[in-house]
């Protein structure tokens, strides 16, 4: 059995399948009625036949009656017989019999005597055959019977010859010949033999057939005993044709010899019309057969053509291709489908165009997002590696302050800055195959195929120059920067996720450093490396308490009385020991963790300062807030938790302020000081001199005190400049209604000098440095002042 | 009606001198019953004495006798004779007829012929003879010729009167024309003694008129 896969094939299979079985069964249905019909008009035929023969066989014989009563009427064949002249008698008996076609005639006396014959020697079974057909006869006008003589069938009349009254008998005998049984096949179609028994019963003689020779002689063989013939249908097998026959029993002679008539009629030639039928049939069966083929190949085609066309265009669409539609111009349910896939294949196609951009356009600014960036970046890279000697290059950008604007002026004035910038990049763009994308948030990147690094620093240069043009949007001015990381291939990696992961470690490095623009060296992909275990050091550092409270002495530099300490941390690392701030502040900042610092700071001074209370002793702790600790929205309501779990007021804490913190982003930190200022902290501005903080701005700011930089303090003994500039900053504090306070007082002179300028308050080695809690403790307990009041204000004087 | 009559008178005119010598011998008429196998009286047999032991009675010239064909019939059907009747064949029909006889007792031919022959058949030998037509196959008649001049034809009750016999032995025969042409008669002994009855018995069974 053949497996048929194909629909097209099932059809037709199915069609054909179908047809044949049908076919077949009519076929067989035909065939069956064809032979019982076939054998029921055989069968008819020869009785009909048979009747017919019989009515020949009498008609013959009344033929040759007729033929004897003329004889028997001639009037001088009956002078002869009265007359008794028995030469005359056998002569005309002779000349008469052949005339009528007798082949022997007798002349028997009513005494049954035979007067004369034409045999010469009648044998008994003629005899006793005429003698009893005459008996037969009786008054009548003759009879006729058939009888076996000799081997040979005879049939025999008996007429009577009158003078008026019978005198005697003409009996006449004719063989039954070749035209009979001729006559008989050409009325009937059927074959007729006639056939004598052997004497003694064995076989069978032939005497008369229309058959052919060889096939009577089979004939003979095929009818079998005669005993056992009674007549009725027999079944013969002649010469491989197939006869039905009839016996017809004609003679049955005293020796038992026995004549029968064989009416035969061909199975074959009576089948034979009802074959041509068949083959009709046959023939109108395969041409259906080939008819339904083609008719349901050409219907499977009209259904399985075009689903085969739907299945290639839906392989197609798993592809990915949507380009080519299909077109069933059908009203039927494959045009339906068609047109459902063809529905189908543009939703798609417009589905997966709105996927493609969502995964691989930034929304807000049209430009390819990070993951198109990538793959583009990816197929720049196997561009220049077929080309020798050709590089790529990629800028990773990272605009300033970006999260301030977002903060401050709202999302939505972001989101327009940043398209702002989108525009404002690409058409700073100098390299015609240059691709900018949005990685996401402030993020910017562009992408340089085959540019080598020096056309990456040009493009990096004019990018930074373009920024610094400030922004007009929505009647704000914003001020631009980026950092800007560089990395190529084949000099920093071979692969784009390589290349992106070192240009962001060295556009990181860009901001950090607050230069414009950082070509990446693995130097710096180390440090980098390093400040991931730093944090996470930091944070385990945090767990495991190995920050320690510093505390450095504020003195009130004309009592010379401790009024307060700064509150600095120090980290104790269990391997490397002591670590000084230079070396995790900044990274603190930069990560966020700084604000975790800045609590724990708080919460540290806030303790000692409750314990310190407890004592009696009154001293003002200052902590510093970072850049971060401002935007932090959350800072001052966690300071509140911490000042009321410690049951301290305020007042007690001042908060310290670099200037540059303050500038980063002066409004939000303007709404955070304001916010602590009037929860009632003393705010202090830290490094003061260092920032560029206007004047006009540190008016409206909500501070106490103002901290000169210990770059102006340290060497204001030597330098004058730097006493001008401390001087002047003491009188603007003053003027501006602040207190303060010096940093960097390490000499006594400087603490005259300050005195002298009226500064508030001091800090310094000179007094004491940074130290542990109980140190600070230990060290107020022993301070004391330096007596120089009066020298100083001698030396002033 | 009149042909019957004629033959009547015939007869009648043939018998009348035998019985005349007879009557002058003294002569006697003997009635005999002739019945069939049945039993039954049986008409158209044909009755005739034969002296026993003696010899014929002198031949005297017979009468001429009569068979005519009316209606493609020969009348009568059956006819006794005495040897040498002769016997006259007329034809009354409009159509021809060819009156023939293969009997060995007579054979004759009267070729197609119509009206009255010329000349009639002379009967000359005993025995029967059958009368056929050679154009009409049905017609049939039969002539018994005897040696003697006592002979009859049975009538309607069988029964026929032989006149003229002198007393004596005789040998009383009967015949019918059922009775093969070569069959004998039947007989028995006749002893007439004056008037006289007799039977007789065939064994054939007697055809309806």
């Amino acid at each position: 059995m053949v497996r048929l896969y194909r629909l097209e094939s099932k059809i037709v299979a199915l069609f054909i399948t179908l047809l044949v079985v049908v076919q077949l069964a009519g076929f067989v249905a035909i065939r069956t009625a064809i032979d019982r019909n076939a054998r029921a008009s055989i069968s008819e035929e020869l009785a009909v036949g048979e009747r017919v023969f019989a009515r020949q066989l009498d008609q013959n014989a009344q033929k040759l009656t007729q033929g004897a009563r003329l004889l028997a009427s001639d009037f001088g064949f009956r002078q002869a017989i009265g007359t008794d002249d028995r030469e005359t008698i056998a002569s005309v008996l002779s000349n008469h019999g052949a005339r009528i076609g007798a082949s022997m005639a007798m002349l028997i006396g009513n005494d049954g005597q035979i007067r004369a014959s034409t045999v010469e020697y009648p044998d008994t079974d003629l005899q006793r055959s005429s003698l009893e057909l005459v008996r037969k006869a009786g008054n009548g006008n003759g009879a006729s019977e058939n009888a076996v003589v000799g081997d040979r069938l005879f049939q025999i009349v008996a007429v009577p010859i009158k003078a008026p009254v019978t005198i005697a008998w003409v009996v006449m005998g004719f063989p039954i010949d070749h035209q009979l049984v001729s006559d008989m096949r050409e009325l009937s179609s059927l074959q007729v033999s006639i056939l004598v028994s052997q004497r003694g019963g064995v076989g069978w003689n032939a005497d008369v057939s229309t058959l052919a020779a060889p096939a009577a002689s089979m004939l003979l063989k095929e009818v079998g005993q005669p005993a056992m013939r009674a007549g009725g249908l027999i079944d013969l097998q002649i010469d491989g044709n197939q006869y039905r026959a009839r016996l017809l029993p004609l003679a049955q002679a005293s020796n038992g010899q026995q004549a029968v008539a064989v009416l035969q009629r061909s199975v074959s030639e009576a089948v034979e019309p009802y074959q041509r039928l068949q083959l009709i049939l046959l023939s109108i069966t395969v041409l259906g057969v080939l008819g339904a083929a083609v008719a349901s190949a050409v219907l499977a085609r009209r259904i399985t053509s075009p689903l085969r066309d739907l299945a290639d265009v839906a392989k197609r669409l798993g592809e990915g291709d949507y380009s080519e539609g299909l077109f069933i111009r059908r009203q039927d349910e494959i045009g339906r489908l068609g047109n459902a896939f063809e529905t189908m294949r543009l939703e798609i196609a417009s589905r997966e165009l709105k996927i493609s951009r969502l995964a691989y356009q930034d929304q807000l600014t049209g430009l390819p997002n990070r993951v198109q960036f990538a793959d583009l970046l990816r197929d720049a890279i196997a561009e220049a590696a077929r080309t020798p000697g050709a590089a790529c290059y990629i800028l990773m950008m990272d605009l300033d302050r970006f999260q301030q604007v977002n903060d401050v002026l709202g999302h939505s004035f972001g989101d327009d800055l940043l398209r702002q910038v989108a525009l404002r990049l690409s058409t700073q763009l100098l390299h015609p195959g240059a691709k900018l994308s949005r990685l996401g948030g402030d993020e910017f990147a562009i992408l340089l195929p085959g540019v080598d690094q020096d056309g990456a620093v040009e493009q990096a240069l004019q990018i930074l120059r373009a920024l610094e043009q400030p922004l007009s949007l929505h009647q704000q001015t914003v001020d631009l920067g980026a950092g800007i990381g560089i990395s190529g291939y084949p000099a920093h990696g071979q692969s784009s996720d390589v290349l992106l992961s070192h240009a962001e470690v060295a556009m990181y490095t860009a901001k950090r450093k607050g230069s414009g623009l950082v070509i990446y060296d693995p130097a710096i992909d180390q440090s980098s490396q390093e400040s991931l275990s730093l944090l996470s050091e930091l944070r385990r550092a945090l767990e495991r308490d190995e920050f320690m409270l510093y505390l450095q002495p504020k003195l009130d530099l004309c009592s010379g009385q401790v009024v307060g300490a700064e509150a600095l941390v120090r980290w104790i690392h269990p391997e490397k020991g002591f670590i000084g701030p230079d070396n995790f502040i900044p990274f603190a900042e930069t990560t966020g963790f700084i604000r975790m610092l800045t609590l724990w700071m708080m919460e540290q001074v806030a303790r000692l300062s409750e314990q310190l209370q407890q004592q009696g002793v009154q001293l003002k702790f200052s902590v510093n807030l970072s850049t971060r600790d401002l935007l932090d929205q959350e800072l001052p309501t966690a300071f509140a938790a911490i000042l009321q779990r410690h049951r301290l007021q305020p007042a007690a804490l001042c908060l310290e302020i670099t200037e540059s913190a303050i500038m980063d982003d002066p409004a939000r930190a303007q709404n955070t000081l304001e916010r602590l200022s009037n929860m009632g902290f003393a705010l202090s501005i830290d490094d003061f001199g260092t920032g560029y903080s206007s004047l006009a701005y540190l008016k409206r700011l909500p501070v106490d005190e103002l901290k000169i930089d210990k770059s102006f303090v340290m060497k204001m003994a030597q330098d004058q400049d730097d006493a001008k500039i401390v001087r002047s900053t003491v009188d603007l504090g003053h003027n501006l209604g602040l207190r303060v306070v010096a940093e960097g007082v390490e000499s006594e002179e400087v603490w005259f000098l300050l005195r002298q300028m009226g500064c508030d308050q001091g800090q310094g080695y000179f007094m004491g440095k940074p130290m542990p809690v109980q140190h600070f403790l230990a060290w107020r307990e022993q301070w004391r002042a330096p007596d120089m009041l009066d020298q100083s204000e001698n030396m002033a004087v | 009606m009149q042909q019957k009559n004629m033959i009547r008178t015939g007869i009648a005119a043939g018998l009348l001198p035998a019985l005349l010598a007879l009557a002058a011998v003294a002569q006697a008429a003997v009635s005999v019953q002739v019945l069939d196998v049945a039993g039954q009286p049986m008409p158209n047999a044909v009755v005739y004495a034969e002296p026993a032991g003696a010899a014929a009675p002198p031949a005297k010239a017979p009468r001429q006798v009569e068979i005519e064909q009316k209606n493609k019939t020969f009348m009568p059907l059956v006819t006794v004779v005495q040897t040498g009747t002769p016997i006259l064949f007329p034809n009354h029909d409009n159509v021809r007829h060819h009156v023939y006889s293969f009997s060995p007792a007579k054979t004759f031919e009267l070729k197609l012929y119509s009206g009255v022959p010329g000349s009639p058949v002379v009967f000359d030998k005993a025995g029967t003879v059958v009368l056929g037509c050679n154009i009409h196959d049905e017609m049939v008649a039969y002539v018994q010729v005897v040696n003697t001049p006592f002979f009859g034809v049975t009538d309607r009750s069988g029964s026929v009167k032989l006149e003229g016999l002198g007393n004596g032995k005789y040998t009383l025969k009967a015949w019918y024309f059922t009775m093969g042409p070569n069959e004998a008669a039947v007989e028995q002994p006749l002893l007439v003694q004056g008037e006289g009855r007799a039977s007789i018995k065939l064994n054939v069974k007697a055809v309806p008129l």
